[in-house]
């Protein structure tokens, strides 16, 4: 497979974990582009204007594309922290509106703000990595530390109280969860996580602009993780993986590959309504795997 | 469990004080200055026809329902503005009359659920399922199997709580309460939707698990004979005021009782 669309497929899978966060503990929110877009300006700022950042100007230093996600994700999680707790009080649609306002407000910050380029954005962003496939590996490394934080959050507290949270917000406040804090540090987790995906993002696309954090692009992670499931980790990396592949796998079809892949996006529910990867589709899967290597920790406790 | 002859409280300090509390929804005065005092170690009932304000209490006493006017004391302190979770960790655990159970986790996640508050692991032990940190969770899952043997949920552990019939959703939902540590246990209708034997049963289970964690029990229930036979002192609301209290055998002689559930006499 082609490495340029493997790594669009690992940043997709990355930004549906960033909404999986939230959705976790029952929270619709659809910011997720917003932040992967102030992310990925901080990487396109340091690395095109701030020389220890941009090394020769066509390739630069990986330890400056660490400190970039650092701080884009640092950025972009001040921001969630700032009005997470007003915006949080908002409940399922209400909230998603509210986020998607966000999206809008800091797409049109980009647009307008005197540094970031305007609508034609930044470009010419220094490349860390000379091929594909040394983002291929930097993200599959990232994608796994992610993937491992979530599967931690199954036996930690305050995974457990996510899902509380989710299944019954009121029974969760009454039995001594924190549901506002709660709520927060899934909400700035995501946003952080969106951060740092879009800081990575910015170097791959080589160009950055106020498009890539627009309202399409929340609904097209949204669909990563109705499609993949939300109530553990693997579905939304599935979906991610998947639907950011199908447009480019559809290709030979010419037009109607949007059709089809809208199709896609529109049966998935219909006929997997909790999404691909549910409790007892993991718990089947977790039997057939501990049957082949003997006893093993089962995914979903 | 035999009734207090005389229905007066214990002489220690009230566990927790209800000071004249007022609900009031748009027009519907819910509750009108009503007022009792819990002792430490009783078992309370609180009575009264369908929408006298019992639930609405509940609500006010567990931080769900901010109150129009008064206030609640717990050992002395005003509990005001702490909400529902602040007030679960001063001591004070509640189920719910239409069951709100964590239905897409395990019986023995709902505990867990409830045991968690209590004990803080740290941060990086946890991220990385360190040896005092797995020392830590297997001694909350034990704690969770413990009370799940006492509400005799034990061998339910792994289902899903939402796949759980009725009665077995009760005492899931008291042993998620009794997972918090409470010092007081708010029961609203435990025993809706029992027959007259799984009540017998409910009624001793109560007092079992007072008497195991030396807990002060509140308890909103229907069901007149059981309540007679299980609470110390009971209090009778009406139309949101309160209209009765003293021991069961006070109460039931009580002309306006009588009136309240039997109708006006003319």
């Amino acid at each position: 497979m082609d490495a340029a669309l493997l790594e669009q497929m690992l940043l997709g899978a990355l930004l549906a974990l960033s909404v999986y966060l939230p959705l976790r503990c029952g929270q619709l929110s659809l910011a997720t582009p917003g932040f992967y877009a102030v992310g990925g300006y901080v990487a396109a700022l340091l690395s095109t204007g701030v020389p220890a950042f941009a090394g020769t100007g066509a390739t630069s230093p990986l330890p400056a594309l660490l400190v970039e996600m650092a701080l884009g994700g640092s950025l972009a999680g001040l921001i969630a922290l700032a009005i997470g707790r007003p915006v949080l009080r908002l409940r399922g649609i209400y909230l998603a509106i509210a986020t998607i306002a966000l999206v809008e407000i800091l797409r049109v910050l980009n647009l307008n703000l005197p540094f970031t380029g305007g609508a034609m954005g930044i470009f010419g962003i220094p490349q860390p990595f000379a091929h594909p496939e040394g983002y291929v590996l930097f993200t599959l490394v990232l994608l796994a530390v992610a993937c491992w934080l979530c599967q931690r959050l199954e036996v930690l507290r305050l995974g457990r109280a996510m899902l509380a949270i989710r299944d019954d917000e009121l029974a969760a406040a009454s039995v001594g969860i924190d549901t506002p804090r709660t709520k927060l540090i899934a909400f700035v987790a995501s946003a952080v996580l969106a951060g740092v995906t879009g800081a990575l993002a910015a170097h791959f696309l080589n160009a950055w602009n106020a498009r890539v954090g627009s309202f399409d692009a929340s609904i097209t992670t949204l669909a990563f993780v109705v499609f993949g499931g939300s109530r553990f980790w693997l579905g939304p990396v599935l979906g991610g993986l998947a639907l950011t592949a199908l447009p480019e796998l559809l290709r030979p079809v010419g037009d109607l590959r949007l059709i089809l892949f809208g199709g896609v996006i529109l049966l998935g529910p219909l006929f997997f309504p909790q999404g691909l990867v549910t409790a007892e589709r993991l718990r089947w899967l977790g039997a057939l795997l501990g049957r082949g290597r003997g006893r093993r920790k089962p995914l979903a406790p | 469990m035999s009734a207090n002859p005389n229905g007066t409280a214990p002489a220690s300090a009230p566990l927790l004080q209800v000071e004249a509390i007022s609900c009031r929804f748009g027009g519907l005065l819910a509750l009108d200055r009503v007022s009792l005092e819990l002792a430490e170690g009783e078992i309370f009932g609180l009575i009264g026809p369908n929408g006298a304000g019992k639930t609405t209490l509940f609500n006010v006493i567990s931080g769900l329902t901010r109150p129009s006017g008064g206030r609640c004391l717990w050992r002395g302190r005003p509990t005001t503005g702490l909400g529902a979770c602040g007030i679960n960790r001063l001591g004070i655990a509640r189920t719910f009359q239409n069951l709100r159970l964590f239905e897409s986790l395990s019986v023995r996640e709902n505990v867990l659920v409830g045991l968690h508050h209590a004990a803080r692991a740290p941060m990086v032990g946890a991220l990385v399922g360190s040896g005092p940190f797995r020392g830590h969770q297997g001694r909350l899952e034990a704690q969770a199997l413990e009370l799940l043997a006492l509400l005799e949920l034990d061998a339910l552990a792994q289902q899903r709580a939402g796949d759980l019939p009725y009665g077995d959703r009760r005492r899931l939902e008291i042993a998620r309460a009794l997972a918090t540590a409470p010092r007081l246990l708010l029961l609203d209708e435990p025993a809706a939707g029992m027959n007259p034997a799984e009540k017998d049963d409910l009624r001793r289970l109560i007092g079992r698990i007072r008497d195991h964690f030396a807990l002060t029990v509140l308890i909103i229930e229907h069901h007149v004979p059981l309540m007679m036979r299980l609470c110390q002192r009971l209090a009778v609301l009406n139309f949101g005021e309160r209209i009765a209290l003293g021991s069961p055998a006070e109460v039931r002689r009580d002309p306006r009782v009588i009136e309240a559930y039997l109708g006006g006499q003319t």
